[in-house]
């Protein structure tokens, strides 16, 4: 399902930022497992990222569930552009940003609702859910200027695409399609989205919040960091289970890190893993009588990973965990802050009371409240702020874990390695930052990854 | 803030109305003490302590700005709020060292007659300030709705519903109770 926005008249004029950096080659030696500080505190990386990352990949912006009639809408960030995502009255979904082609000012201060037009408060320029700008107040003195309402709606995003019910858009027009830019990572997803015939739905609000820390310190903390859970997070889990975190170093021969594209994902096969930190057995119960349906559809491992221990991160900025989950996005706001946008995900056909207990699970671990996230926050916050230091920032960092751990004889899809103690998840994230950082166009984004997954599959 | 009260509000007694705030001063103490167990202590068993998250929506959109299935930083019966003190517990609760300090400051209290004979209906404003290590300063403003019920000499704490200004939490975390 694709639903590029129509051929409205391209009003947008790119300015491409004033001077690429050089030598960014440099910031990585991954080979080596050293990084550079650099690219968590640098103003002038964060803007090249403005350009060449977010406003060029494919963003999460909504699931499908939070706008099912046409008019609705949420509102939401791509980078830093705040932008609108509407159902259309045929169904499709369309995006803009969020400001008027007027004097600029912010069309809709809702965060989500149903709307017939979006009216610009500052001199009434109504647009339809389509974007077109309908009308004005005092209308005449524009059809006096010779003004061409059909040049002037709010601006769309590129391109709005979604699959297993995330709808995930682009602001760049030469964007390849989101089936190519998720590529393999579409195999493990549906060990998630799609481990139960309905579907998932987004339930219950989003619940906002602000942390001082550049943004790849989350992203890269879910794409492949279990290492820190058995550290961090024991407070939480002596709360939650009344035990430290599961030893999972131990028993690397059942665990994976496989990434694609810069997205990755870390798991082991043990199916209720993350979810037991909850603390509910009815949820365990849940998916210990889903597993085998998911097996016959699926296969014996995606059914082993309905909610076993593990993380994932869509690249650049959106992650979640399937057991306990939660669902997120990771919005850069400069170099050191973030604003953090978190969803609880269930399966649609699920009874109302494991919703609920889901609901109030993500909100007890991974909330600003709750007794995981509480101590991530810290670690991302003094990891970003450290880097103010002139001389600490020239003292790199390590990246290292699992070096000779890629398993080349496998039928599993994407970038394979044994054992989820691993960096090897983090080294292809940041891989992929740097191949678009030092790229002026999606062309000469190199291929790295060679999918075994069809196009469109 | 549109917390709706659908009893009518029946006064107290000057003396009952000193209690009440007593109980609340005192509360606001042992939070700012970390005296977490004492702090449960004040919970009845069928405790809700409800924080919401705020939604901007339009006026005209029935919705309203919170609902109890919808986003929450609280939520919780006497299980939820035992197991967060649990946390906080912890030697190896590692935000929590070295300690948070905290000021808990209760202002606004009316009291009212309750829906049950020995409830009272309690609204009350707060500002918390959170200090952590060099330049960590949270704040946060809003206002409470309170069941407390008697017990004994004093009261326990029945339901709780707090309702903050921000609807983006300006904060990485939310390290105590309000
Ligand atoms: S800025 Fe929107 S109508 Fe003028
Ligand atoms: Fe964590």
């Amino acid at each position: 399902m694709c639903n590029a926005n129509g051929d409205q008249p391209i009003r947008l004029k790119r300015r491409p930022i004033a001077q690429s950096i050089e030598n960014l080659d440099q910031l990585l030696s991954l080979e080596q497992g050293r990084m550079s500080r650099d690219v968590f505190w640098d103003k002038d990386i964060y803007e090249q990222e403005m350009e060449r990352i977010f406003a060029r990949c494919w963003l999460f912006v909504a699931h499908e569930s939070q706008i099912p009639k046409a008019g609705d809408y949420v509102s939401t960030y791509m980078g830093e552009d705040n932008v609108l995502i509407v159902r259309q009255k045929d169904g499709s979904i369309k995006g803009f940003l969020n400001t008027c082609p007027h004097r600029g000012n912010k069309v809709c201060f809702a965060d989500l609702g149903n709307a017939r037009q979006f009216v610009c408060n500052y001199h009434g320029w109504a647009f339809g859910i389509d974007g077109g700008l309908k009308g004005m107040h005092a209308s005449e003195t524009y059809e006096a200027a010779g003004m061409d309402k059909s040049e002037h709606g709010l601006h769309p995003v590129a391109h709005v695409d979604s699959y297993r019910g995330l709808i995930f858009a682009t602001l760049d027009p030469d964007a390849p399609s989101l089936a190519d830019y998720l590529g393999d990572m579409r195999y493990y997803l549906d060990a998630v989205f799609d481990m139960d015939e309905g579907g998932t739905e987004f339930i219950g609000g989003c619940v906002k919040s602000v942390i001082q820390c550049n943004w790849k310190y989350a992203s890269e903390n879910f794409v492949g960091d279990i290492l820190h859970a058995g550290w961090t997070h024991d407070s939480g889990a002596k709360a939650m289970v009344g035990g430290p975190v599961a030893e999972v170093h131990k028993t690397p021969e059942q665990s994976y890190h496989v990434n694609f594209n810069g997205h990755g994902w870390e798991f082991n096969q043990d199916i209720v893993g993350n979810c037991a930190t909850l603390g509910e057995k009815e949820l365990l119960k849940y998916l210990y009588v889903l597993q085998p349906k998911v097996a016959e559809r699926l296969g014996e491992l995606r059914s082993k990973m309905i909610g076993a221990i593990s993380s994932c991160t869509l690249f650049p900025n959106t992650s979640f965990l399937p057991g306990q989950n939660t669902f997120r996005t990771w919005h850069p706001r400069g170099p050191g802050q973030i604003e953090l946008h978190t969803w609880t995900f269930v399966n649609k056909k699920a009874p109302q009371e494991i919703k609920d207990m889901w609901r109030k699970g993500t909100m007890m671990t991974f909330s600003p409240s709750g007794v995981f996230e509480m101590d991530d926050g810290e670690n991302w916050e003094y990891s970003t702020r450290s880097n103010a230091g002139f001389v600490t920032r020239q003292q790199d960092l390590y990246l290292g874990l699992g070096h000779d751990t890629r398993v080349e004889d496998t039928d599993l899809p994407g970038n394979v390695y044994q054992g989820q103690i691993n960096e090897a998840n983090q080294r292809a994230f940041y891989q992929r930052w740097l191949d678009l950082m030092k790229a002026d166009s999606w062309k000469t984004v190199p291929q790295r990854d060679v999918p075994k997954m069809k196009e469109g599959v | 803030m549109n917390a709706k009260t659908t009893l009518p509000e029946i006064p107290v007694d000057a003396e009952t109305q000193r209690r009440v705030e007593q109980f609340l001063f005192r509360e606001a103490r042992l939070l700012d003490n970390e005296r977490w167990d004492d702090w449960l202590a004040l919970m009845a068993e069928d405790i809700h302590y409800w924080m919401p998250t705020m939604e901007n929506r339009r006026r005209a959109d029935k919705n309203g700005t919170y609902a109890i299935d919808r986003g929450a930083l609280y939520n919780d019966n006497l299980r939820d709020l035992t197991r967060r003190v649990t946390r906080f517990k912890q030697p190896t609760a590692w935000a929590e060292d070295p300690a948070t300090r905290h000021a808990h400051v209760v202002s606004g209290i009316e009291v009212y007659q309750g829906g049950q004979a020995g409830e009272f209906i309690v609204h009350s404003t707060f500002v918390n300030y959170r200090s952590r290590v060099e330049k960590d300063n949270d704040l946060l403003v809003g206002r409470r709705e309170d069941v407390l019920r008697a017990d004994g000499d004093g009261f326990r704490l029945a339901r709780r519903k707090i309702i903050i200004t921000q609807s983006v939490l300006m904060a990485k975390n939310l390290n105590t109770f309000l």
